[in-house]
């Protein structure tokens, strides 16, 4: 066992871990944080997804140990004390989600693209969020609640501007 | 329509108040749970499909640090009692029953089944302490598929069987076979395959059982459709009465019919708690969700239609078998079902059915959305079959046969009429919106071109409840009931059974109770998941639309009288005089006269309003269905097929569906969604795969395809302007009918895609390599055809 | 489906991590960017002993371009790599194949020499390098050597790296002006390993192809040049049956395994298509570059 800190929200949190402790399970049993879900273990559903050092990552592929002096974003810190941030807010709008259970992996995915891909159109979102796996929503929802946050987004710019 | 007393949230996509935890990352999933001393735990599984177990030597497991206990099949055969899967056990069955001990004691029946059960501080010690014990299997010829099943020579699954034959082959008639097919212009006679595939939710089975020997009470945080039949599950097994144990549920990621009653690892879970005296936790990995927790659907059907030269469809005599895996759950439950709805909405006057079940080495067949969804998919492809042969457009063929809306209404020849049934108009309509003239015209130009698309369509009916039934013994399935309750603080608290997984329960049942009992939205709360504390109920089988949004009606109704007659004598009004508006009640016309619902609630607590008034305001309700109905709707389908790579994409996909009165349109509309995806998986991704030993090959995500954002188009739905059947509950299902009626669809347009090929399609799973060997075998088939004739 | 068990070692240099590898020889497997060998962990089929994390060594992460020479170094990850203006310039190939690899959180982690070290066929990386004729030099405490790509990959998830070896860079030839490119895929779904897999590089010269290289992924335990079809190509101008022909040539030899995904049947029909296709595309983009 080890003792690793790691940024986690902003905030610099320490454990003992094994080496082979995935970073999905860190966070989740270590520490308490358990919006980020576990469905296939094998890198694949996306459910796992948390944001490294600015990136979307599948959690349950990287070793906790790998995460100590980085700084991970989950599901928790898009929070703003409890409220709704405003990609949440449009998801929620649109009815995205039903069960819920993807919906963390989701978040952050498209939290981290949109960043990235401001002015992104249907069928980029649809690509980039194809690595997430829905099984209660067909999507459609979902693509909805993510172009109405861009398009919020957009026009908050504009009239910033 | 409905009539409510002031529509202002019901037939509103009002938004979840699930989201509001959910998008935060603060649902509370059984996994997210956590107690003090709680251990982990971890399944032995068989690796052979099909074996006797020697010997369990689980010595080196339990010396292994942070190993607390090993409890092999023999160790939980005594502590428990045996008996059937607890869904069985509720729906009852009948027919032979199977012998078999909780976890595999002497055989092996699937791969995956497990034998052994190891109790550790972590579940990555509990997976080490699994690779450490050892088990002796002798090899047994495995019943890996249904035709080796059927030969009275396969070594029998369950001993006490004596063969492999656990539904025994039976025959019904309706109306006059015979004499139908005697007088038919023509005969057409098909065989089809349904493959098997399954639920997938995205959270997989879990549970965490806690035991407390000082109460002796179970508490079991499950994920679960009904808290109640996990209950009496749990009981059962651990031979207590069901006040022994308490079930809980939080938030649950999906289900699809997976995750009713409790399996056999559930129940060795909460036996090793109760012998441990120790919280234990169990989540399914991914693998032994894909490998062992259920599949569905496999069935095959040879079919004889009696036809007329004008495309008419008078009989359908159907042989049916289906493949229900080992450990018996819902499979032999499920050609009654299929029988009775075969017929759908069309005017067919003669039935044959006949099913075989069987038992085999693969997991068991359980419950998967519309588990009769075959029956569609029969019918519907039949009738498209039926239109080639005769030249008749789909739309056509279908409008000719459908069942005229009628007063009293027509009679499925299974026994059941077709109340309200609105399939000719949703036909009709679909044709409108996706205007067939139109896509034949691109179709042709495409095709010169060397693009092969297809236009597909599929129409369903669906018992979501179903018609009062003529007995009047009660709606068609049971009773739903309710607790209504106005809190001290002026929440009317609503207690159900339901169990949602995605439906919004808690949103569309306080869109009702806030309409008809007179507070804010905000003003009600949805109690679910504590059977000490919510009355019997499930959700499944697409009933709470109409059962449950039907009791919330006249259970706030019921509540508000008697809530008014307490506020009359606080009031010293007439209790006709009164009204709740926005949580207020108030003596019509005189505004001044507003108090909170609150203080009404408070004063019946103190006793002040006498001996009459209860202290709590509350009421137990129930509701047989009302006047109940049919759900259903027509799809359309559009796809593209490369027929180099044989890959299919859905360019477009429409559909026109009736479910009564809508709760929550933007809920409706993501069932219908969600079982559309279903659909298409299956059709195009998803099988569950076994080779000719019984071996699993889909345990992975890699293998067990799942559709994707890129893989499910924009789906157009349209709702249609219903048939109003009850006086006040017209709310009628939609959970199972997107996945009932998308795979003939989507089915049916491959098959017109290919139809330049001369393509008929008898299966439902159509990956790209089975694309091109359809139309490989018909080019071989017409090759040696023009042979034979020249 | 927790990891099992193993020794973890972080290695702050390539010396310490050779190291390493010379103490432990085969008990040790080296962790990249984990997003293939962590699931393989996962399913229990993979259990080194000792787990060699080189995600530290800097040093190997950067491309550069020298001579004609674009080296990339084996920790570049695939989204450097897919930002990276210098690959967009200099390897086309490279670039059209990165995006198809599995989806963006897979490439916000894996890297390009983890992806040609842990050489699964199915993968698009070793086919651009079997089609490009890269090189790939590993270092031992030894030592460093170069093997080209026709003797890199040598079987299922093989590769000639001895078990003391790191993969320190790949380099590949800059593409000459008059390149087209195309990476094809039948996948299942989007994101998804190649069915089939095809990676075209065509170079013409006045209208005429000087330069052809065809890399099946998805048809062998390795990626498979279609030899015949190049030098059936180069010399000619491009044209539809010329195309046509090449495909034949291209699949005629290809004997692939088969799985629940395809018949082996089934792939060599998809080559065929591929084939045809990939060629047209790279043909017309040849166009466009110039």
């Amino acid at each position: 066992m080890t003792d690793i800190t790691v940024k986690v929200n902003g905030a610099p949190r320490t454990a003992p871990v094994e080496a082979r402790r995935t970073l999905a399970d860190f966070l989740r049993d270590d520490l308490d944080l358990t919006g980020t879900h576990v469905g296939c273990e094998h890198g694949v559903c996306g459910a796992c997804t948390v944001i490294v050092d600015g990136r979307p990552v599948r959690s349950c592929l990287m070793l906790a140990v790998q995460a100590a002096g980085h700084e991970v974003t989950t599901i928790e810190g898009l929070a703003l004390d409890g409220v709704l941030g405003p990609l949440q807010q449009a998801m929620r709008d649109s009815h995205s989600f039903q069960c819920g259970f993807c919906t963390p992996g989701f978040v952050m995915q498209a939290t981290a693209f949109l960043g990235a891909h401001p002015n992104a159109g249907e069928q980029e979102i649809r690509e980039a969020l194809s690595g997430n796996i829905c099984r209660c929503t067909g999507y459609q929802s979902i693509i909805d609640g993510v172009l109405l946050a861009a398009e919020r987004s957009r026009a908050d710019v504009g009239s910033d501007g | 329509m409905t009539q409510i007393a002031a529509q202002r949230y019901t037939g509103v996509s009002v938004k979840r108040s699930e989201d509001l935890r959910i998008l935060i990352g603060a649902g509370r999933y059984v996994d997210d749970i956590k107690l003090p001393g709680m251990l982990h735990a971890a399944f032995v599984r068989s690796p052979l499909a099909h074996g006797r177990v020697l010997k369990v030597d689980a010595s080196a497991a339990r010396a292994l640090p942070g190993v607390v206990a090993v409890l092999t099949g023999a160790d939980l055969d005594e502590m428990t009692v045996r008996g059937p899967d607890p869904l069985l056990a509720m729906m009852g069955g009948g027919g032979p029953t199977a012998e078999y001990s909780l976890l595999a004691t002497d055989t092996v029946r699937l791969v995956g089944d497990p034998v052994a059960v190891v109790i550790a501080e972590s579940r990555y010690l509990a997976e080490d302490g699994c690779e450490l014990v050892e088990v002796d299997y002798e090899d047994l010829p495995p019943v890996a598929s249904a035709a080796v099943a059927l030969d009275a020579g396969s070594t029998p699954v369950f001993a006490n069987l004596g063969n492999n034959i656990i539904g025994p082959h039976k025959r019904s008639e309706f109306g006059d076979v015979a004499g139908t097919f005697a007088a038919a212009d023509r005969i057409a006679e098909f065989h089809l395959d349904v493959h098997r595939h399954q639920n997938v939710p995205m959270e997989g089975r879990g549970c965490v059982a806690s035991y407390v020997a000082d109460s002796g009470l179970l508490t079991m945080h499950a994920a679960t459709q009904s808290v109640h039949v996990t209950r009496m599950g749990v009981a059962a097994c651990l031979g207590v009465a069901p006040d022994r144990v308490r079930v809980l549920a939080g938030d649950i990621g999906g289900s699809f019919g997976l995750k009713i009653g409790a399996s056999r690892e559930e129940l060795a879970v909460a036996a090793a708690s109760r012998a441990l005296g120790r919280p234990v936790k169990w989540i399914e990995d991914r693998g032994e969700n894909l490998t062992a927790s259920g599949q569905a659907r496999e069935e095959s059907f040879d079919v004889r239609a009696a036809v007329s030269d004008d495309g008419d469809l008078l009989g359908l005599d159907v042989s049916m078998v289906i493949d229900t895996g080992a450990y018996p759950v819902m499979g032999t439950m499920v050609p009654s079902i299929i029988e009775a709805m075969l017929p759908g909405p069309y005017k067919l006057a003669a039935l044959g059915f006949e099913s075989t079940a069987v038992v085999t080495n693969k997991a068991s067949y359980i419950a998967y959305r519309g588990p009769w969804a075959s029956e569609t998919f029969v019918r519907e492809r039949v009738l498209d079959l039926l239109a080639k042969d005769l030249g008749l457009d789909p739309f056509e063929i279908r409008l000719r046969n459908v069942a005229p809306r009628t007063s009293p209404p027509a009679m499925m020849i299974t026994g059941r009429p077709l109340t309200g049934v609105t399939t000719r108009e949703s036909l009709q309509r679909l044709a409108q919106l996706v205007d067939v003239p139109a896509f034949r015209r691109r179709q042709a130009a495409e095709r010169a071109r060397g693009r092969y698309l297809g236009i597909g369509v599929a129409t369903f009916i669906e018992a979501a409840p179903g018609p009062r039934a003529p007995e009047g013994s009660g709606g068609a399935l049971g009773q739903e009931s309710m607790r209504l309750r106005l809190a001290e603080d002026g929440i009317v608290m609503l207690f159900t059974g339901q169990m949602p997984h995605g439906q919004g329960h808690q949103t569309t049942l306080a869109q009702i109770a806030a309409d008809e009992f007179g507070v804010p939205f905000e003003q009600v709360r949805v109690v679910i998941g504590d059977s000490d504390a919510v009355p019997f109920g499930l959700t499944g089988g697409s009933r709470s639309a109409t059962m449950t949004g039907g009791v919330t009606l006249h259970g706030a109704r019921q509540l508000k009288a008697k809530v008014l007659d307490a506020a009359a004598l606080l009031m010293e009004a007439s209790a006709l005089d009164l009204e709740i508006t926005d949580g207020q009640v108030v003596v019509r016309g005189d505004p001044d006269s507003a108090i909170g619902v609150a203080e009404v609630a408070r004063q019946a607590a103190s006793g002040r309003l006498g001996a009459d008034v209860d202290a709590i305001l509350e009421v137990e309700a129930t509701f047989d269905g009302g006047e109940g109905g049919w759900s259903g709707g027509s799809h359309c389908a559009i796809v593209e097929v490369d027929v180099e790579t044989g890959i299919v994409k859905v360019e477009r996909y429409v559909a026109t569906e009736d479910c009564g009165a809508l709760i929550n349109p933007a809920v409706v509309e993501g069932q219908i969604r969600g079982g559309i995806a279903q659909g298409i998986g299956a059709v195009l991704l998803e099988r569950s795969a076994y080779d000719q030993d019984g071996n699993y090959q889909s345990a992975t995500f890699m293998d067990y395809l799942l559709p994707t954002a890129c893989d499910i188009p924009q789906i157009e739905i349209e709702h249609l302007q219903t048939v109003p059947l009850d006086a006040d509950v017209n709310f009628r299902g939609v959970g199972e009918g997107g996945m009932i009626v998308a795979p003939p669809t989507v089915v049916n347009a491959i098959e017109d895609a290919l139809a330049p090929f001369g393509v008929r399609i008898y299966e439902q799973h159509l990956p790209p390599a089975r694309i091109l060997e359809l139309i490989a075998e018909q080019a071989d088939d017409d090759a040696a055809a023009s042979k034979s004739t020249a | 489906m927790k990891l099992p068990d193993f020794s973890y070692e972080a290695p702050a240099t390539v010396a310490e991590a050779t190291a390493l590898l010379a103490e432990h020889q085969d008990e040790a497997s080296l962790l990249a960017g984990g997003q293939s060998l962590i699931p393989l962990m996962a399913l229990r089929l993979a259990r080194p002993a000792v787990l060699v994390d080189i995600n530290g060594l800097d040093e190997l992460s950067g491309v550069s371009v020298t001579d004609g020479r674009v080296t990339v170094g084996a920790m570049t990850r695939e989204y450097m790599a897919e930002e990276s203006e210098t690959v967009a310039a200099t390897l086309p190939l490279l670039a059209s194949a990165l995006p198809l690899i599995g989806h963006e959180a897979i490439r916000s982690r894996g890297t390009l020499g983890g992806s040609v070290a842990h050489a699964d066929p199915a993968a698009e990386l070793p086919a651009v390098a079997r089609a490009l004729d890269a090189e790939f030099v590993v270092r031992s405490q030894s030592g460093e050597r170069v093997i080209p790509a026709a003797e890199w990959f040598e079987g299922y998830l093989t590769t000639a790296r001895h078990p003391d070896e790191i993969l320190v860079e790949v380099r590949f030839p800059v593409a000459e002006p008059g390149t087209g490119v195309a990476f094809l895929e039948i996948a299942r779904r989007h994101g998804d390993f190649a069915v089939v897999g095809l990676a075209t590089s065509l170079t013409l010269t006045d209208g005429t192809i000087t330069d052809a290289r065809l890399a099946f992924s998805g048809v062998a335990d390795v990626p498979v040049r279609a030899t015949a079809a190049e030098s059936l190509l180069v010399g000619q101008q491009p044209s539809a049956e010329l195309f046509t022909e090449a495909a034949r040539l291209a699949a005629a030899p290809l004997d692939p395994p088969a799985d629940l995904h395809g018949s082996s049947d089934y792939r060599k029909k998809v080559a065929v298509a591929l084939v045809r296709r990939g060629l047209r595309a790279a043909a017309d983009n040849a166009h466009e570059r110039q």
